[in-house]
C-alpha cells in the first residue's frame, strides 16, 4: 500500500537544527559540498498498488530522486484525475514527466540554477514520444547545487515544498491556481480539445533560489499532503526527527504520509482544503481524499 | 655458359619460393608454440586486467530517427549505460536510425545504385562512439533492444578522439564483419560478435548497419567495449580464431585495404616491352572494356599492373564514369584521389560519402580532384563529409556545371553560408540537405534558381525559421518536384501545405513525419489528398490529429498510394483503414503503430483480408 523510495548510500553526518556546521574539508570559501539525504513515501487514493515497474507512482502522483555530479534533484508531479473520463490513465503523464526529468538529471542535461529548464525540456520530450500521450500534471522540481549550497526550485501548480530550519518554515513555494481547486498545469490535450483544456507553459513555473544550511529539512509533496495537513502538524512531525540517517528520515516521511492519509478520510476534520473551500463560499468539511506523495530530505555534507 | 644463367636464376627463384612457403608454415606452428610458452610465462607477470567501458560520447552518425533538439530516439542515446536493456520494445531512450527494410529503396526518391559497388559493401548507416580509455579490444557487445540484427560491421580507429595532439597516422581496422542476416526475433539481445585482435589500442569504435532485412526500425541501447591496456599476449584460443580469420582478412583486405593499391605509384617504364599480347590482340577493344567493367575498383587497379595493354584498358576514363569510393572510406585520401584523377576525367557519378574525415581528404585535395574531374559530373554524393567547407561548395558550383544530383546529407559541420553556392547549380534535379545547417535565405535562393528540382530532402534542417515561406517558394518555383521530405520540420502549417499542394501537382512522395504544427481540422491533409492524386508515399508520422476523414479522402483520391505512415494518432478507426486498403490496391506499407484504436486484433484481421500489405504495429512494453 505504501512504499518507500530507496535512495542513496549517502551516509549523513549532519546534525539537526544546524548545531554543528563545522566542516572538516572546508578549504576556502563556503566549505565542502552539500548533498540531500532523501526518503519518500506515499499513498494512492484508491489503495492501488503504489510502486510501479517504471519509476515511482502513488495513484496519479509520481516522483523522482536523482543525483548528478553537480547537484541533487528531486521532483513530484500530480496527474490531473479528470483525464480518466477520456479513458486516459492520468498517472501515465505525471509518471512519464518525472521519469524524463530523472533521465535528464542522470545524464547531466541540465543546469542546476535553471530548474524550469528541466521542466521545459522534459515537457518537450513528452511531445517527442511516439506514444500519443494525453493528460496534465502539476510539477515541482527542487535542485540542490552541491558547491554553491543553493536550493533552486521550480513549481507549477499546487504541489510544493517547505524548507524547515530550527523547527520553523524559512522558505516555501507559492501555490499557483487559476481558480479554486484548479492549479496551473502542464498538459497535452487531444487535437479536438486543444484550447479547451487548461494548459500552462512550463515557463509559467514559479522559480526561486534559496541558500540552505546543513541540517535544513526540505519537504516536497503534492497537494494531497498540503490540503490535509496544516503547517503546524507537519512541523510537529518533523520535530520527531532526531537523526539524519536514511532510516529515520524514511520513518518520519512515512509517519507524515500516514497521518495525512488518515486525515484525508476523516469526515469531521476541518482540513486546510475544507478551510479554503469555506473561504471560497463552499460548505465543505472533512479531509480531501487524494493521492499523497511526500519526499523528505535533509541537507547533509556530501559524501560520495 | 650464358644460357645457363637465366635457367639457374629461375631455378633458384623457384627453390626460394618453396623455401619461403615452408618457412612460413613453420613459423606459424612455431609462433603458436611460442605464444603458448609466453602465455604460461606470463602467469608470473602482473595480470593484464580487462577494462570494461560503456561509450562516453557519440561523435558522429549518418542518420537518426529523433529530432536534433531532443534526446528521444536519437543516436546520442547510445552513449552511457543501458536505459532499456533487458526490456524489449520501441522506447524513446534507445538509438534509432532513420530507415529500415527496403521501403526507402522502393519509393520515387530512391537513388539508383552505383555500378561497380563491391558485393560485400553493404553498410547503409554508421555511428562512431568514443570511449574513455584506449584499449586493445577483446570484445565489443552491442545491446540491441528492438529488431536486432542490423549491425554488420564493427571497426576500431587508431586515433584517440580525446588526445590533444592530432595523430600522425589514422588507421581503421575491421574488428568484425558479416553479411546482413535475418534475425527471427524482435526481442532484445546482447550481441557478442567474435572480434579480431588488433595491434593498436583504440577508444574509437564504429558500428555500421544494414537494416534491409529488418521488419522494423532497429533500436540500440548501449555498446560495451572490453579490452586490455597492455598489448595482449594471444592465448591459444584467440590465436586459433585469429588463424581462422586469416582467410577472411585476405578477403577483407581486397576491399577495404585495397585502396592501398591506388596509392602505390607504379612506373610505366618498368613494364617490359612485348611485341604482342597473344589472343588479347584479337579481342575487340570494346569487349575487353566490357569484361573490365565487371571488376571492382581495387581489382581494376591491380590489373593495371599486369601488362601494358591492360594498363591502357584500365586507365580508359570510360571505365570510371561511375566512381563509387564510399566503400573505401577507411583508406581513401588525397594521394589516392590524385592517383585516380587522370583516369577519371569523364566521371559522371561520383560517390564520396563517408570519405575524407579525420584529415584523410583536404579541402585543396578535393578541389584539385574536382578541377580535373568535375566537368562531366552529374551526380555527387557527399554524405557525412565533414572535411567539406564553404570553399568546397564554391569549387563544386564552379567546376561542375552539369551537376544534377547533390547529396550533402548529415554534413552537419558545414557552415550555413556554404549553402549559398548551391544556387549556382541551376540544373539540379536532386538535392539532399538532410541534417544540415542550411538557412532560410540560402534555401530560398536555391529554390528560386534551381527550378528543375525533382527531389528535395529538407528533413531535420533545424536552422530554417519559417517553413511556410519555404513551402510557398517550392509551390511557386519547383513545378517539377516529385518528392519532398519535410521530416521533423518544426513549423509548417496548413498555409504552406496549401501552396505546396496547388503548386507541385506532380508530387509522388511527401514526408510530413513529426510536423506537429499541422492540424487536420484545418483540412490540410484532405486538401493534399484531393490535389495530389499521384501520391505514392505519404508519411504523417506522429501527427496526433490525423483522423478518419483524412484516411477516407486518401482512399477516395490517392489510388496509387503505396506507403502510408500514420503512427501515433488516436483518431483513426479500423473501418476507415479497411476502406483505404480496399481502394488503394498498390498499398504495401501501412504503419499504424501507437494508433490507440487499432489494436493487435484489428491488425490481424486486416492482415488476413489484405495479405499483400505489410501492416506495422510497434510496441512498448
Amino acid at each position: 500500500m505504501f512504499s518507500v523510495l530507496s535512495y542513496g548510500r549517502l551516509v549523513a553526518r549532519a546534525v539537526l537544527g544546524g548545531l554543528s556546521q563545522t566542516d572538516p574539508r572546508a578549504g576556502g570559501g563556503g566549505g565542502g559540498d552539500y548533498g540531500l539525504v532523501t526518503a519518500g513515501c506515499g499513498f494512492g487514493k484508491d489503495f492501488r498498488k503504489g510502486l510501479l515497474k517504471k519509476g515511482v507512482c502513488y495513484g496519479d502522483d509520481a516522483c523522482f530522486v536523482a543525483r548528478h555530479r553537480s547537484a541533487d534533484v528531486l521532483g513530484v508531479a500530480d496527474g490531473v484525475g479528470g483525464w480518466r473520463d477520456y479513458g486516459v490513465d492520468p498517472s501515465q503523464f505525471s509518471g512519464t514527466l518525472m521519469r524524463t526529468c530523472e533521465r535528464l538529471v542522470k545524464e547531466g542535461r541540465f543546469i542546476p540554477s535553471n530548474p524550469v529548464g528541466i521542466l521545459t525540456t522534459s515537457y518537450c520530450e513528452l511531445l517527442q514520444n511516439k506514444i500519443p500521450l494525453l493528460g496534465s500534471s502539476t510539477a515541482c522540481i527542487v535542485v540542490l547545487d552541491r558547491t554553491s549550497h543553493r536550493l533552486h526550485t521550480a513549481n507549477l501548480g499546487d504541489s510544493g515544498f517547505l524548507v524547515v530550519r530550527g523547527g520553523e518554515v524559512v522558505h516555501r513555494s507559492d501555490e499557483q491556481q487559476h481558480y479554486f481547486n484548479t492549479p496551473f498545469q502542464l498538459s497535452i490535450a487531444p487535437p479536438e480539445a486543444e484550447g479547451v483544456v487548461l494548459s500552462d507553459s512550463p515557463d509559467a513555473a514559479d522559480s526561486t533560489s534559496f541558500d540552505v544550511q546543513l541540517g535544513d529539512i526540505i519537504l516536497t509533496a503534492t497537494d494531497g499532503l498540503f490540503d490535509n495537513m496544516p503547517d503546524y502538524m507537519i512541523l510537529q512531525e518533523l520535530k520527531k526527527l532526531k537523526n539524519s540517517n536514511y532510516e529515520s528520515i524514511q520513518q518520519t516521511a512515512r509517519s507524515i504520509a500516514e497521518q495525512a492519509h488518515e486525515l484525508a478520510y476523516d469526515p469531521n476534520y476541518m482540513s486546510p482544503f475544507a478551510q479554503f473551500a469555506c473561504d471560497n463560499g463552499l460548505n465543505v468539511r472533512g479531509g480531501k481524499p487524494d493521492d499523497i506523495t511526500v519526499l523528505l530530505s535533509i541537507v547533509a555534507e556530501y559524501t560520495d | 655458359m650464358p644460357p645457363v644463367f637465366p635457367m639457374l636464376t629461375v631455378l633458384t627463384m623457384f627453390y626460394y619460393i618453396c623455401l619461403r612457403r615452408r618457412a612460413r608454415t613453420a613459423t606459424r606452428g612455431e609462433m603458436m608454440n611460442s605464444r603458448r610458452t609466453i602465455e604460461s610465462n606470463s602467469r608470473t607477470l602482473p595480470i593484464n586486467s580487462e577494462v570494461v567501458q560503456y561509450a562516453k560520447e557519440v561523435l558522429d552518425f549518418s542518420s537518426h530517427y529523433g529530432s536534433e533538439n531532443s534526446m528521444s530516439y536519437t543516436m546520442w542515446n547510445l552513449a552511457g549505460i543501458p536505459n532499456v536493456y533487458p526490456s524489449s520494445g520501441d522506447f524513446t531512450q534507445a538509438a534509432v536510425f532513420r530507415t529500415y527494410g527496403t521501403w526507402w529503396n522502393q519509393c520515387p526518391s530512391a537513388p539508383l545504385p552505383f555500378r561497380r559497388t563491391p558485393q560485400n559493401f553493404q553498410s547503409q548507416d554508421y555511428v562512431e562512439l568514443a570511449f574513455e580509455e584506449p584499449v586493445y579490444p577483446t570484445a565489443v557487445h552491442v545491446l540491441e533492444t528492438y529488431h536486432p540484427g542490423a549491425v554488420i560491421r564493427i571497426l576500431a580507429c587508431s586515433a584517440n578522439p580525446y588526445s590533444p595532439n592530432p595523430p600522425a597516422e589514422v588507421r581503421w581496422e575491421i574488428l568484425w564483419s558479416e553479411r546482413p542476416t535475418k534475425v527471427n526475433t524482435s526481442q532484445a539481445r546482447q550481441f557478442k560478435p567474435c572480434i579480431k585482435q588488433i595491434n593498436f589500442p583504440s577508444n574509437l569504435i564504429r558500428l555500421e548497419v544494414n537494416s534491409t532485412l529488418l521488419d522494423y526500425y532497429t533500436e540500440l541501447d548501449a555498446v560495451v567495449l572490453h579490452g586490455v591496456k597492455d598489448r595482449p599476449v594471444l592465448s591459444l584460443k584467440t590465436s586459433l580464431i585469429g588463424m581462422n580469420d586469416l582467410d577472411e582478412e585476405d578477403y577483407e583486405e581486397k576491399d577495404v585495404c585495397g585502396m592501398e593499391v591506388l596509392c602505390k605509384q607504379f612506373n610505366n617504364a618498368t613494364l617490359r616491352e612485348w611485341t604482342n599480347n597473344g589472343y588479347f590482340d584479337k579481342l575487340p577493344y570494346e569487349l575487353i572494356q566490357l569484361i573490365l567493367s565487371h571488376l571492382t575498383l581495387p581489382d581494376l587497379c591491380r590489373l593495371a599492373q599486369t601488362c601494358k595493354l591492360l594498363y591502357q584498358h584500365c586507365c580508359d576514363p570510360l571505365q570510371y564514369t561511375h566512381l563509387n569510393l564510399q566503400p573505401y572510406w577507411a583508406k581513401l585520401n588525397d594521394t589516392s584521389l590524385e592517383y585516380l584523377q587522370s583516369r577519371c576525367t569523364l566521371v559522371q557519378w561520383l560517390n564520396l560519402s563517408w570519405t575524407g574525415n579525420r584529415g584523410f581528404i583536404s579541402v585543396s585535395g578535393f578541389g584539385r580532384f574536382l578541377k580535373v574531374c568535375g566537368s562531366e559530373l552529374v551526380r555527387l554524393e557527399l554524405a557525412c563529409g565533414h572535411f567539406l567547407n564553404e570553399t568546397c561548395l564554391e569549387v563544386i558550383s564552379e567546376m561542375c556545371p552539369n551537376l544534377q544530383e547533390l547529396n550533402l546529407s548529415s554534413c552537419d559541420k558545414l557552415s550555413p553560408q556554404a549553402f549559398n553556392h548551391i544556387a549556382k547549380l541551376c540544373g539540379l534535379k536532386r538535392l539532399v540537405l538532410y541534417r544540415t545547417k542550411v538557412e532560410q535565405t540560402s534555401l530560398l535562393s536555391i529554390l528560386n534558381f534551381c527550378s528543375e528540382l525533382q527531389h528535395l530532402s529538407l528533413g531535420s534542417c533545424v536552422m530554417i525559421e519559417d517553413y511556410d515561406v519555404i513551402a510557398s517558394m517550392i509551390g511557386t518555383k519547383c513545378k517539377k518536384l516529385r518528392t519532398l521530405d519535410l521530416w521533423r520540420c518544426k513549423n509548417i502549417t496548413e498555409n504552406g501545405i496549401a501552396e505546396l499542394a496547388s503548386g507541385c501537382q506532380l508530387l509522388e512522395e511527401l514526408d510530413l513525419g513529426w510536423c506537429p504544427t499541422l492540424q487536420s481540422s484545418t483540412g490540410c491533409f484532405a486538401n493534399l489528398a484531393r490535389k495530389l492524386p499521384n501520391l505514392q508515399k505519404l508519411f504523417l508520422t506522429a501527427n496526433r490529429s490525423v483522423c478518419d476523414t483524412d484516411i477516407e479522402e486518401l482512399a477516395n483520391n490517392c489510388s496509387r498510394l503505396q506507403q502510408l505512415d500514420i503512427l501515433g494518432t488516436r483518431m483513426v478507426s479500423p473501418a476507415s483503414l479497411r476502406k483505404l486498403l480496399e481502394s488503394c490496391k498498390n498499398l504495401s506499407l501501412l504503419d499504424v503503430s501507437f494508433c490507440s484504436q487499432i489494436d493487435n486484433r484489428v491488425v490481424l484481421e486486416l492482415n488476413a483480408s489484405f495479405p499483400n500489405v505489410f501492416i506495422k504495429k510497434s510496441f512498448t512494453q
